[in-house]
């Protein structure tokens, strides 16, 4: 299938992140595929590597300064980026504008001020950016969608994943109960406060094995890393998948998991 | 009994010093209070029959006990309310209207009762300042047909006289209704209450445990 | 520490590291199920209630406006209030610390001859650690709300700051309650229990006259104090004695009666899901003729001056205690209060309480969060908690990082290497590489990690990992050859 002819010539650059780059390349490969499925001329900066999320959130904020300063140089004169994951958008709309300000460099300021409004999570690239809603999916599978806190409260991401799945062929979504209720990932939470996060783990567990799907999917990488960990440990028979595989998934081309 | 002048001085001094680069001259304070957004609800949008209609339903779900009567019937309401309470030594606010202390029973009007003279009581009759109908909250201000505070607290059955002109819809709308900020206010939202064990919901801790009310339709049928 | 009871006190002093503290917690099903089954109850009927008010967000944005305007002035609010209430028959006292507060009120009740003394629910009383210290000073300090009773009498601790006891279940109320009031027929039928409360204190109500509060507002423009309850307790304390102490952070301050048209409409709402609670009291000085003809007011600083001083901190000091983020928040709901080591537990407390203490003792707090943002979305006030969590993690690896120890530290030195290798793309695909050789020594036959060295242990605890992938985006990109392709099947 060819969407080419609902955007013209649109251009983008891809922001795989840290994580998905070393974790997650399918994940990676999976936009590419869908995006340039859109029509979308896609291009990846080789010099990118974090946004800095995770020493701030840890409370380095030396470092994250040093970070935010290098991406927001780096992608200075990239037209549209876009990010499969929205706790790294998070991290870039409310962090970012804190930690520039205080580095009180004014170019640097006004560099990022032009380039926040340019910076997608992916949902938001294809249905703001592109206006798309049905991509060409097709993915014959029970699914549950977990929406990452990042993705819910922290870039407001709405109804955009659903309007997505909605138009996924054969796909049954399964509702996950206490879908606002986080998975415990949190970063270095994970590790810091492991036997909290591996309680929040076991909570969401239960809501999320109650659904009997066959995958479980989310925008963030991260939360799918937490929540297959616990899955593989015990031996659930449910997998995760980024929802980027599953847009790109056709009946020609399925998706890398269920390979 | 001294104030610690040494403390004040060193608290004001520091709230003073950290709050520096934001505080406000004394002579533009007002005018930044008055700049604060307040676009929250405060004129009501139903009509006078839903507000009352919601006043009413609000207080059922406290369990409280409403009935309605018109100015002229009031008197007999009273009684019979007390009547059906089974209770007979009742406490009353010296300027409660004297038509209102129905025959029969062991009134004790508020002079200057004391404590143990208001806790033997079985209960007590009183008006009220203002109704809020959106959250079913009977307002008093103590006035002297509201009572003191004390006489609408011991006594663990209350009767509280409610014209229907002192229903507001929403709580803004009761602060409306103050000419100047009163000095004393008891809001009532139901029975007393608690949900501490286990968030179980029991009626009747200190307060009052039944809450009766009188509608008065004053304002014409 | 001087207090005499045999049970552990709140006091983050001496409070373990939050992970540590949490361990006991995580042990014990019970206590577990007792703070997610009353959480679940309150979250539940604060969301209907919420729902329903169409103006949630607009009544949000005004009380954020007033708290934050208060704060910015509250030297002026402060002073205005202290004299409406001195104009209104209340004696005002400023108490820069615990101690002087515990002192200030020793001095009222030895001043009345008080050797016992009825009290209304304060947190900031459990903050200066009042009771301990009144009982050692001889005089008898009776709680009065049902949820305090049950802690006093049973030697527990606070775990929640509206609903204390809601870690402790009907059973174990019943076997406090019929210990210490020896009643041996108890029943633990939610309403006998609470009857047993009623007739225990209702002679302590009519006898006592000397009576200890909190407040939820204080109004600079009257002078007015307004106290925020369910159960009528707090009616009892603040009518029938003779002499009221209050007291409260100056925090609390708000400018204007009118503002409590906004405050009461959210506080009810967040805090136990109600349209409004059962009684809000409201007095201003001494009124001739009804309730206590003494009326004392205790203003406490105790660390919330310089918590005022800085910019992101301050909106902390917005707090209405309505409870409603540890109502909401993950952590909390695992871990109930106590493993925050303070009477100000969950996402609150978590960045009220390292700060009450100057960053000085309980810098675990701030680490105990995943950072999801649910406080900062049930906030009455809009206090940015996860914001401020982040403020203080950098204040404590500020504090932390130039010390011999943490040079060794995995976490404090993995992060600095990866702040190193993030700095240049070459370094960090180097390290991507020799990272991918090293799990792969660890990765089984399956294809995933179930056992990691050092803190990756710590994940390995409980979730696999799965193992590096043989290339990285960046090397299949390239390997691409960097030219869009067309065909994408």
């Amino acid at each position: 299938m060819n969407f080419g002819y609902l955007v013209s010539a649109m251009r983008a650059s891809l922001f795989i992140t840290c994580y998905n780059d070393t974790l997650f390349p399918e994940t990676g490969r999976a936009v590419v595929t869908l995006l340039e499925r859109l029509g979308v001329e896609l291009d990846f900066h080789p010099k990118q590597t974090c946004c800095g999320q995770m020493h701030a959130n840890t409370g380095f904020r030396g470092e994250a300064f040093s970070q935010a300063k290098r991406l927001v140089r780096l992608y200075q004169d990239t037209e549209t980026i876009v990010v499969p994951s929205s706790s790294c958008v998070a991290m870039i709309r409310d962090q970012y504008p804190g930690l520039i300000q205080e580095l009180g460099n004014a170019e640097l300021q006004q560099q990022f001020r032009a380039l926040l409004p340019r910076i997608y999570e992916l949902s938001e690239f294809l249905i703001d950016r592109l206006g798309v809603e049905d991509v060409g999916a097709y993915f014959p599978h029970r699914v549950v969608y977990h929406a990452s806190c990042h993705g819910l409260r922290g870039i407001h991401l709405g109804d955009r994943p659903w309007r997505l799945m909605n138009k996924v062929r054969g796909m049954e979504q399964i509702a996950l109960p206490n879908l606002d209720r986080c998975c415990g990932f949190g970063g270095t939470f994970s590790v810091k406060n492991a036997e909290v996060s591996s309680a929040m783990l076991a909570v969401k567990m239960q809501d999320v094995m109650s659904t009997g799907a066959e995958f479980c999917t989310a925008l963030d990488n991260s939360c799918l890393m937490h929540l297959g960990g616990a899955m593989h440990r015990q031996y659930a028979g449910m997998k995760t998948i980024h929802l980027a595989e599953i847009l790109a998934s056709t009946e020609a081309a399925p998706a890398e998991a269920l390979a | 009994m001294s104030v610690s002048v040494s403390s004040r001085q060193q608290i004001l001094d520091r709230v003073r010093g950290g709050t520096k680069s934001v505080s406000k001259p004394k002579e533009a304070l007002a005018e930044a209070y008055a700049a604060l957004p307040r676009d929250y609800v405060r004129a009501g949008r139903l009509s006078r029959e839903a507000c009352l209609e919601l006043m009413i339903e609000r207080l059922r779900e406290y369990d409280a006990e409403v009935v309605e009567c018109t100015p002229g019937e009031l008197p007999a309401a009273i009684a019979s309310q007390l009547a059906l309470s089974g209770k007979h030594v009742f406490v009353a606010p010296p300027a409660l209207p004297a038509e209102w202390l129905a025959a029969g029973f062991d009134w004790k009007v508020d002079h200057d009762l004391t404590s143990a003279e208001i806790e033997v009581a079985e209960g007590v009759v009183t008006a009220a300042f203002c109704g809020v109908a959106d959250s079913g909250t009977i307002v008093l201000h103590h006035s002297d047909t509201e009572g003191r505070r004390v006489l609408t607290l011991l006594p663990d059955w209350h009767l509280c006289i409610l014209r229907a002109s002192q229903v507001v819809e929403t709580f803004p709308e009761y602060l409306g209704r103050c000419q100047q900020a009163p000095t004393l206010v008891t809001t009532i939202s139901g029975p007393s209450a608690t949900a501490d064990i286990e968030m179980t919901r029991i009626k009747g801790v200190h307060g009052p445990r039944f809450l009766h009310v009188i509608l008065v339709n004053d304002q014409g049928a | 520490m001087s207090h005499t009871a045999n049970h552990p006190v709140l006091d983050p002093r001496f409070a373990q590291p939050f992970p540590k503290a949490v361990l006991p917690v995580l042990r014990n099903p019970q206590l577990r199920k007792n703070v997610a089954h009353a959480i679940d109850v309150i979250q539940a009927k604060r969301a209907k209630l919420v729902a329903e008010k169409t103006d949630w967000q607009e009544l949000r944005t005004a009380a954020s406006a007033i708290r934050t305007h208060a704060l910015e002035n509250l030297g002026f609010y402060l002073e205005q209030f202290e004299e409406r209430c001195t104009a209104a028959g209340g004696t005002v006292h400023w108490a820069a610390d615990a101690e002087e507060a515990r002192k200030i009120i020793l001095d009222i009740l030895h001043a009345e001859n008080a050797s016992e003394v009825i009290k209304i629910k304060t947190m900031t009383s459990a903050e200066i650690q009042l009771n301990p210290f009144l009982e050692a000073s001889g005089v008898k300090a009776y709680e009065t709300d049902l949820a305090e009773i049950i802690l006093q009498l049973g030697e527990e601790e606070p775990s929640h700051i509206v609903v204390p006891a809601l870690h402790v279940n009907r059973s174990q109320v019943r076997e406090i309650f019929s210990r210490t009031m020896g009643l041996k027929d108890l029943s633990d039928d939610p309403k006998e229990l609470t009857n047993a409360a009623r007739n225990y204190l209702r002679q302590k109500f009519l006898k006592i006259p000397t009576a200890i509060s909190g407040a939820n507002f204080l109004v600079a423009e009257t002078g007015t104090v307004v106290v925020v309850e369910s159960e009528g307790n707090g009616r009892m304390c603040l009518t029938l004695p003779k002499t009221m102490i209050t007291l409260a952070g100056i925090e609390k301050v708000l400018p204007r009666f009118q503002d409590l048209e906004v405050m009461l409409q959210l506080l009810a709402r967040s805090a136990t899901g109600e349209r409004m609670n059962p009684y809000n009291s409201l007095w201003t000085g001494v009124t001739p003729g009804d309730g206590p003809q003494r009326f004392h007011v205790v203003l406490l600083d105790n660390g919330r001056s310089s918590i005022l001083a800085k910019k992101t901190e301050r909106q902390t000091l917005k707090c209405i205690r309505c409870a409603a983020c540890m109502n909401t928040c993950p952590v909390y709901r695992q871990t109930g209060g106590h493993a925050y080591g303070s009477v100000y537990p969950g996402p609150i407390g978590a960045i009220l309480t390292p700060q009450l203490m100057q960053m000085h003792y309980a810098q675990s707090l701030p680490y105990a969060s995943s950072l999801c943002g649910a406080c900062y979305e049930v906030c009455p006030v809009k206090i940015n908690i996860p914001e401020v969590l982040l403020e203080l993690r950098s204040q404590v690896v500020n504090q932390e990082r130039g010390k011999f120890v943490r040079f060794f530290d995995p976490m404090y030195l993995g992060l600095r290497v990866a702040s190193v290798l993030f700095s240049r793309a070459w370094l960090f695909h180097t390290a991507q590489f020799f990272g991918g050789i090293g799990a792969r020594l660890i990765t089984r036959k399956d294809g995933w990690i179930h056992s990691m060295p050092s803190v990756g242990g710590k994940w390995t605890q409980t979730r696999d990992l799965r193992g590096f992938p043989s290339q990285t985006f960046h090397g299949w990109w390239a390997a691409r050859g960097q030219q869009p392709s067309k065909e994408a099947k």
